[in-house]
C-alpha cells in the first residue's frame, strides 16, 4: 500500500508517449491489416486445397465406378483372367465381397468381446496392469498395419500351421481392431455421469452389478460407435491381409480356406497390364469407399442422435 | 491407417475412478475375473505382437544389423539385405509429406476453428473426418492410375522449366511417373486428416479469454492468430506433427503402389524409391528363409520408429492439456 | 411488504438537483440497444461518461451490464449475430459508424476483463508491451518506457522490477490482474472498461486494485462493471443503475452521481437495488 503514495507523483503528468505511440500505430495500420488479410485469404486457400484431394476422388471413383457396379454380373461372378482372346472378360468380385465379410465377422468375433471387456476394466481400475495396457493400447492403436500382417503370418500361417487363409487374415485384422475398440470403450464408460454409478451404489447394489446393469448400458453408444469405427477401418485395411489370406479364387466362408478381399482386389487389378481389369477396379474402390463411408457416417449420426436425445 | 484415433481420456478429471475395484473389500466377483482374463488375453497379444516379430527378426539382426542399416540394394533370395533404400525412402517421403501437410493443415484448422460459420464446422469436420476413412488402397489407386499420368504429363515439364530443379528433383525422362515425389503428396493427402483433426481440437481449446485479450489490445485477427493463438498451442501442435509423422512412416500399400518400388538409395524426389513398410509389403509375397527375417528385422525398424514417434507425440498432448489447466 | 415501502418512498419528496458542475464528456451513449440474434439484450441506455472520472455500472446479473461495457469498444463484432444499435461517441466520432477502425478504437479504448488472462506463452515484460507490439511499434526505448509506466501506474512495477522476463503465469492472481491493467494502459487510452475486474480477486487484492482506481482516473477514464454495490459506492463517481425489464431485456434505469444513485435516487427501484432489496 505504501509505495502507492509514493507512485502518485510520477503518474500525474500527462500523456508524452501517447502521441508518439498513435503516430506509430496509424502509420502501421494498414500494413497490418493487409497483412492480416493476406494469411486469412491463404489460410482458406488452404482449407479449400483440403477439400479438393477429396472432391476430386470421389469424382472420379463415382465417374468411372458407376459404369462397373451397375452391373450385376459384378457382385455374382468369379473373377476371370482376361486374355488375347477375351481382353474384356473380367468376370465379378464376389468372392473379394464374401471375403471382406467373412474377414469382418471373423475378425469382430475375436475383438470385439475382448476389446470391449478390456476398455471397460481400463476405465473402471486404476491398477499397474491398467496403466501399463493404456500406454500399449494407445501404441498399439498406431501401430503401421503392415506389422499386424508380420504377426499373424509368423504366429498363425506358419508357427500354428494354418497356412494362408481367412482366419489368419482376420487374425491381424483382430489385432488392429482390438486396441481401437479399448481405447473408444473405456473412453465411453468414463463419459457415464459418477452420479448415476454413485446412485446405483447408494441403493445399495453390489459394485459388478453397477458396472454390467448401469454404467455398461449407460456406455453403449459410445461402445457401439468406436467398434463400428474400428470395422470400418479394418474394412479397408490392405497391408496386413496381403501377407496372409492367400488371395483365393473361390467364393468360400471357411476359416481355412484362403480368401480374397475387397482391398486386395484393388491392389492387384490397380497392378494389371490388363486396360478392362484397370476399369474395373474403379467399381472394387467404389464399393468399398461407400461401405466405410456408409459406416463411418451412420457412427457418426447414431453417435450425435443419441447424445441430442439425452 | 485410415480412422483418426480418439485422443486420450483426461485421466486428471476421473480420479475416483478406481472405487469399486480398490474399496476395502475387493469384490472378487467373476465379473471382476472376466475382465481381468480378457485384459491378460490382450496383454498376451500385445506381447505376441512384439515379440514374435523381434523373435523373427532376430537372425538378421544377429549376422547382418550393419547390412540392414548401412547397405544398399536387395539381392534376393540369397542376400545381402541392405535396408538403407528404404531408411532413406521412408525418411524422404514422410518428412516431405509432413511438411506439406503441416502448412496446409494448420491454415485448415485455422480456418475451421476462426474462419468458418459456426454451423459449417460441423459439416467440415465430418468432411475431414470422411477424407480420413478413405482405405490407403484407394489413396494408392488414385495416385498410381490418375495422378502418376499426370505428374509426367504435367507436372514434371512444369518442374524441369525452373532452374536447378533438375538437379534439385532429377531428370528422370520417359518413365510412369511414379516416383518419391508422388508418393510423398499422397501421403500428404493420407496424413493431412490427422493432422487436421488433433490441431484443430488444440486450437479450439486456446481459452476464448486470451483472444479476446489480444482483441481488445488492438491486434488484428492475424496478430491475434500467430501471436497468442499459436503460440499456446504450440506444445499440442507438435504434438499433432509427431503423430502425423508416425503415419507417414507407417503408411503401406499407397506407397507401395506409387513410390515405384526400387531399392535403390535416391536422393532425387522425381526418381522411384521405396519405403520400409511398402518394402515389406511388396517382397514378402516371395521372401524365404534369411530374406524373411530380413525382413522382420525392417518391421522391427518401423515398429521402433513408429512406437517413439507416437509416443512422443502423446507426451506432448498431454503436456499441452497441463499448460492449458494453467492458464 | 413491497407496497408499504413503496409508498414509503414515494412520501418522500425527491428534487432532482442539477447535476454537478461537469468536465467534458469522453464517451457519450445515445440510445444504446444490442441484440443478439434479434432478441434484445439491453437497450435505452443513454448517459455520457465524463472525462477523467470512474463510472460504474451496477444492476443484477442478466441487466446487461457486461454486454453494455463489451459494446464499448466493439468486442461484440465477433459474435455472430451480435447487433449494435444507437450511438456511442468516443470524443465526438461513432466508434461504429465513424471515421474510426476497430483495431485503432481498441487502443484508445483499453480493457481488463473478468478473470486475470496474461498471455501465458509471454513473460511480465512482453505481456506488458504486448498492445505497442500488436500496434507495431519496435523500438526498444519506447516500449521499455512504456513498460515501466504502465506497470507503475498498475502498482506493479516495485514487485516484478527485478523478473520481467518471469512468465506472467508465475504471478499470483491479483497481480495477474494488475498486470492486465497494466497492459491495457500501456497504449495510454483514453478509456478503460473493466469488466468485474475483482470479481476472481481475493479481498486483498481486490482492495488493492479499488485503491489503483483513484491513481488510475488522474490518467484515464474508468467505466467499470461490478456485481458488488460497496465497491461501486466506493471506487466510482458516477453510476448507471441497469435492471432486467419484463421482456427480460436490461435498460437503463437511472443515472447519476454515485452520491445521489445511493442516498437519493429519483426511481424508486435504484434505492430497492442499492437497498439490496433485490438482486
Amino acid at each position: 500500500m505504501s509505495d502507492m503514495t509514493e507512485l502518485a507523483e510520477p503518474v500525474e503528468t500527462g500523456h508524452q508517449m501517447r502521441d508518439e505511440i498513435r503516430s506509430i500505430s496509424d502509420r502501421s495500420r494498414a500494413r497490418r491489416q493487409v497483412r492480416s488479410r493476406i494469411m486469412v485469404v491463404l489460410c482458406a486457400i488452404a482449407l479449400s486445397v483440403t477439400a479438393v484431394p477429396l472432391v476430386l476422388l470421389l469424382f472420379q471413383l463415382f465417374n468411372r465406378g458407376l459404369p462397373v457396379v451397375l452391373h450385376t454380373g459384378f457382385y455374382t461372378q468369379l473373377p476371370q483372367t482376361p486374355s488375347l482372346i477375351a481382353p474384356n472378360a473380367t468376370g465379378g468380385v464376389s468372392n473379394a465381397i464374401l471375403g471382406t465379410l467373412v474377414l469382418t465377422l471373423y475378425a469382430s468375433v475375436m475383438a470385439i468381446p475382448v476389446g470391449v471387456l478390456v476398455g471397460v476394466y481400463l476405465a473402471e481400475s486404476d491398477s499397474k496392469l491398467a496403466a501399463t495396457l493404456r500406454v500399449i493400447s494407445q501404441t498399439m492403436a498406431g501401430a503401421p498395419s503392415i506389422l499386424m500382417g508380420l504377426f499373424a503370418f509368423s504366429f498363425v500361417v506358419r508357427d500354428l500351421h494354418v497356412g494362408f487363409s481367412a482366419i489368419a487374415g482376420s487374425f491381424a485384422l483382430a489385432v488392429l481392431m482390438l486396441p481401437v475398440i479399448v481405447i473408444s470403450s473405456e473412453i465411453a464408460v468414463r463419459g457415464v455421469p459418477h452420479t448415476l454409478r454413485e446412485a446405483g451404489l447408494a441403493l445399495g447394489a453390489k459394485p459388478h452389478k453397477v458396472s454390467m446393469k448401469i454404467v455398461l448400458p449407460a456406455a453403449m453408444t459410445g461402445i457401439v460407435t468406436g467398434i463400428i469405427l474400428a470395422i470400418s477401418r479394418a474394412i479397408g485395411e490392405t497391408a496386413p491381409v496381403l501377407l496372409v489370406i492367400g488371395g483365393g479364387y473361390i467364393n468360400s466362408w471357411k476359416p481355412l480356406d484362403p480368401v480374397s478381399a475387397l482391398p486386395l482386389s484393388i491392389y492387384e487389378n490397380a497392378k494389371s497390364e490388363w486396360p478392362s481389369l484397370r476399369t474395373e477396379v474403379w467399381g472394387i474402390a467404389l464399393v468399398l469407399v461407400v461401405f466405410v463411408f456408409v459406416l463411418s457416417l451412420s457412427a457418426r449420426i447414431w453417435a450425435s442422435r443419441k447424445q441430442q436425445a439425452r | 491407417m485410415s480412422i483418426v484415433i480418439p485422443p486420450p481420456p483426461d485421466f486428471t478429471t476421473h480420479e475416483g475412478g478406481g472405487a469399486e475395484f480398490n474399496s476395502a473389500t475387493p469384490s472378487r466377483t467373476w465379473y471382476h475375473y472376466v475382465l481381468i482374463l480378457a485384459s491378460i488375453v490382450f496383454a498376451a497379444v500385445s506381447v505376441g505382437f512384439i515379440g514374435t516379430i523381434l523373435w523373427n527378426a532376430l537372425p538378421d539382426f544377429e549376422h547382418h544389423t550393419g547390412t540392414l542399416l548401412g547397405g544398399n540394394g536387395w539381392q534376393s533370395p540369397a542376400g545381402p539385405f541392405g535396408g538403407l533404400a528404404m531408411i532413406v525412402g521412408t525418411l524422404e517421403t514422410s518428412v516431405v509429406a509432413l511438411v506439406i501437410a503441416v502448412v496446409i493443415g494448420l491454415g485448415t484448422s485455422i480456418s475451421i476453428v476462426f474462419l468458418l460459420p459456426r454451423r459449417f464446422r460441423n459439416v467440415v469436420a465430418t468432411l475431414v473426418e470422411l477424407l480420413a476413412a478413405v482405405p490407403s488402397v484407394v489413396y494408392g489407386l488414385w495416385g498410381f492410375l490418375v495422378l502418376a499420368p499426370w505428374m509426367l504429363k504435367t507436372v514434371i515439364p512444369w518442374l524441369n522449366s525452373w532452374p536447378f530443379a533438375k538437379e534439385l528433383f532429377g531428370n528422370p525422362g520417359q518413365q510412369d511417373g511414379q516416383s518419391l515425389l508422388l508418393a510423398s503428396i499422397v501421403l500428404a493427402v493420407m496424413i493431412l486428416p490427422t493432422f487436421v483433426a488433433i490441431s484443430r481440437e488444440v486450437i479450439s481449446v486456446v481459452p476464448n479469454d486470451l483472444i479476446e485479450a489480444s482483441l481488445s489490445l488492438g491486434a488484428t485477427r492475424w496478430q491475434m492468430i500467430r501471436e497468442v493463438v499459436l503460440p499456446t498451442a504450440k506444445i499440442g501442435l507438435f504434438g499433432a506433427t509427431f503423430l502425423a509423422l508416425a503415419r507417414a512412416t507407417g503408411e503401406t500399400v499407397a506407397v507401395a503402389l506409387i513410390a515405384g518400388g526400387v531399392a535403390n538409395v535416391q536422393y532425387h524426389l522425381l526418381y522411384p524409391g521405396t519405403s520400409i513398410a511398402s518394402w515389406i509389403a511388396t517382397e514378402f509375397g516371395e521372401a524365404q528363409g534369411n530374406e524373411i527375417s530380413a525382413l522382420m528385422a525392417l518391421g522391427v525398424l518401423l515398429m521402433l520408429v513408429n512406437f517413439g514417434l507416437s509416443l512422443i507425440s502423446r507426451w506432448l498432448v498431454s503436456r499441452q492439456r497441463k499448460v492449458l489447466a494453467v492458464v | 411488504m413491497d407496497q408499504e415501502f413503496m409508498a414509503q418512498v414515494e412520501t418522500k419528496v425527491v428534487v432532482p438537483t442539477e447535476s454537478p458542475q461537469r468536465g467534458a464528456a469522453a464517451m457519450q451513449l445515445k440510445g444504446v440497444a444490442v441484440s443478439f440474434h434479434g432478441r434484445v439484450a439491453v437497450r435505452d441506455c443513454t448517459f455520457d461518461v465524463t472525462k477523467n472520472r470512474v463510472t460504474s455500472l451496477i444492476g443484477p446479473s442478466g441487466s446487461g451490464k457486461t454486454t453494455l461495457l463489451r459494446a464499448l469498444n466493439r468486442l461484440h463484432d465477433l459474435t455472430p449475430g451480435a447487433k449494435v444499435a444507437g450511438q456511442i461517441l468516443l470524443e465526438g466520432t461513432d466508434i461504429y459508424r465513424g471515421d474510426i477502425t476497430v483495431t485503432e478504437l481498441r487502443t484508445r479504448v483499453g480493457m481488463v476483463f473478468q478473470r486475470p488472462n496474461p498471455f501465458p506463452t509471454m513473460s511480465i515484460y512482453e505481456n506488458a508491451v504486448s498492445g505497442l507490439r500488436f500496434n507495431g511499434v519496435k523500438k526498444k526505448s519506447i516500449l521499455d518506457e512504456a513498460a515501466e509506466t504502465s506497470l507503475k501506474s498498475a502498482a506493479l512495477w516495485d514487485s516484478v522490477q527485478s523478473r520481467l522476463k518471469v512468465a506472467a503465469s508465475n504471478l499470483s492472481g491479483g497481480e495477474q490482474q494488475r498486470l492486465c491493467i497494466a497492459r491495457a494502459l500501456a497504449m495510454d487510452p483514453e478509456v478503460l472498461l473493466m469488466d468485474e475486474p475483482t470479481s476472481a480477486l481475493d479481498p486483498i487484492a481486490t482492495l488493492k486494485i479499488e485503491e489503483l482506481m483513484t491513481e488510475l482516473k488522474k490518467r484515464v477514464t474508468v467505466i467499470i462493471v461490478t456485481h458488488n454495490m460497496q465497491q461501486a459506492a466506493r471506487i466510482s463517481d458516477d453510476c448507471a443503475f441497469l435492471l432486467m425489464g419484463e421482456d427480460r431485456a436490461g435498460e437503463l434505469i437511472e443515472f447519476d452521481t454515485t452520491e445521489k444513485i445511493f442516498n437519493n435516487p429519483i426511481d424508486p427501484r435504484t434505492l430497492d437495488y442499492t437497498l439490496g432489496r433485490f438482486g
